[in-house]
């Protein structure tokens, strides 16, 4: 592992607990997890059908979450079964943010920054293909591949959109509002170590100024009882926490408390002189040292 | 291009498959260019929007029914279905054609397997073409 990419995460040491072995679980490689796709298939019938095959699972709790511990195959999508859509490769972590979510069948869901699809694709499967979700993403060429995992899964309730997050009008109220912003991406360092570039703070800055036009555009789509979800795979302060005070602070919505089976740590107190104390408790952070996963933040917010 | 709606395309599944109506009615129908689209749940908006549901029909020429909307409703065929055992099932996802003589028009057909809607393919009264997207068939490395 390069030491000098590792290096960069020294400015997180005073905010990451276990910071040593947070440090370590970098150095290995990232596990594949994969979620059954349950409105194609139950989830005893696929893991069945793959152990078969030569898969070995660990399954995780009570949760749609499978842990590939081996595999016959280089990469777990290399199956039959997943080109009939029965599965999606999908990080434990990134499930989190669309268990806080918790649509309900008849939900109109509005999934700003979609593409490729991971958590659009498990939100309709939770709320059994009913409702609506628009799911939308700024580029263009991102929606092939999330048009392509929605077939794949046999989706048939998403509209998908090609709009600007930060300022687009979608014309209706949402019950549910996914932010999964545009983000620096220091949680996938494991899954790749080798594309990882190193962000300046002027960087998180630039990022989170357009991640909070977000966070302002989706209170306006939220209906008055609507949840947002705002979640990114960074650990980057000023991406998070900073996000979510803004929310708070100035859009009149407040963080809400909500369980996930997922291991998790509370937010940071402070970051470069900006204090988080009055948030901290009620944010999420997933470290891969806690799970082996990706990292993650996720943060829950309703309209005071 | 806007998306319209149309329904009436309900009916090709319904006759060409003998999908019954109560399946077909979870469905409403929309239209842009010579492409179908099939949709559940409330569209709760549909101007200015990329894609609408699922691909469901290609209308240019002949009609067209795509894999991925016959591997949902496929389950529910009566008509022009296709069953294969597994080794014929596994070259049909490869791409391959399966030659042999069906039980079913010539023309747009669902493969199934083990009752499995694996997608479309088109009898020539002779074989099964298979008609997989690319992005969809098995490769050999594959298990
Ligand atoms: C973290 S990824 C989303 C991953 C996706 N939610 C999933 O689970 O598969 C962020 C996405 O935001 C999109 N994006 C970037 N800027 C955007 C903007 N201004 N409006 C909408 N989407 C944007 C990117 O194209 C990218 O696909």
């Amino acid at each position: 592992m390069d030491e000098k990419k590792l290096s960069y995460f020294e400015q997180y040491r005073d905010i990451i607990p276990q910071f040593d072995k947070f440090l370590e679980s970098l150095k290995t490689p990232q596990p594949y997890w994969i979620r059954v796709n349950t409105l194609k298939i139950s989830e005893e019938a696929l893991i069945n059908r793959l152990q078969r095959k030569g898969f070995v699972f660990e399954i995780f709790g009570e949760l749609n979450a499978y842990r590939v511990v081996d595999m016959p195959v280089k990469h777990p999508g290399s199956t039959l079964e997943h080109s009939l859509g029965y599965y999606y490769v999908q990080d434990l972590a990134s499930m989190v943010p669309v268990l806080a979510l918790q649509s309900k069948k008849g939900d109109r869901v509005l999934d700003m920054c979609a593409a490729p699809g991971s958590k659009t694709t498990m939100i309709a499967e939770i709320m059994g293909n009913k409702g609506c979700i628009i799911a939308n993403d700024a580029n263009y060429r991102r929606l092939k591949s999330l048009a392509g995992n929605i077939e794949r899964l046999g989706i048939t309730n998403v509209i998908i959109t090609n709009r600007d997050a930060r300022n687009a009008d979608f014309g209706v109220l949402f019950d549910r509002i996914l932010i999964d912003a545009p983000c620096s991406g220091e949680g996938v360092f494991r899954k790749n170590p080798w594309g990882f570039r190193q962000i300046t703070e002027r960087e998180h800055r630039f990022l989170a100024s357009n991640q909070k036009k977000m966070m302002k555009n989706a209170v306006r789509h939220l209906k008055d009882n609507g949840r947002i979800v705002y979640s990114t795979c960074t650990f980057s302060p000023t991406e998070n926490e900073s996000v979510v005070k803004y929310a708070v602070e100035k859009l009149n919505m407040r963080v809400v408390d909500v369980d996930v089976p997922v291991p998790h740590c509370e937010g940071v107190e402070s970051w470069r002189s900006e204090d988080f104390s009055e948030i901290r408790r009620h944010v999420m952070r997933i470290y891969p040292h806690i799970v082996d996963t990706g990292g993650m933040f996720i943060a829950v917010l309703e309209k005071r | 291009m806007q998306f319209s709606r149309k329904d009436e395309f309900r009916e090709y599944f319904v006759n060409k498959f003998g999908i019954p109506h109560e399946v077909m009615e979870n469905y409403t129908f929309w239209q842009r260019g010579k492409k179908v689209w099939a949709f559940c749940g409330i569209p709760c908006t549909v101007e200015d929007v990329e894609i609408l549901g699922i691909r469901a029909l290609k209308i240019s020429g002949d009609v067209k029914p795509s894999t991925v909307f016959l591997r949902v409703v496929g389950k529910y065929a009566t008509r022009n279905v296709i069953d294969l055992n597994e080794t014929d099932a596994m070259e049909f996802m490869k791409g391959k054609t399966i030659f042999g003589n069906f039980d079913a028009e010539r023309g747009y057909v669902i493969v199934r397997c083990n009752k499995e809607a694996l997608g479309c393919g088109f009898y020539t009264g002779e074989g099964i073409v298979s008609q997989i997207p690319k992005e969809y068939r098995i490769q050999d490395s594959w298990v």
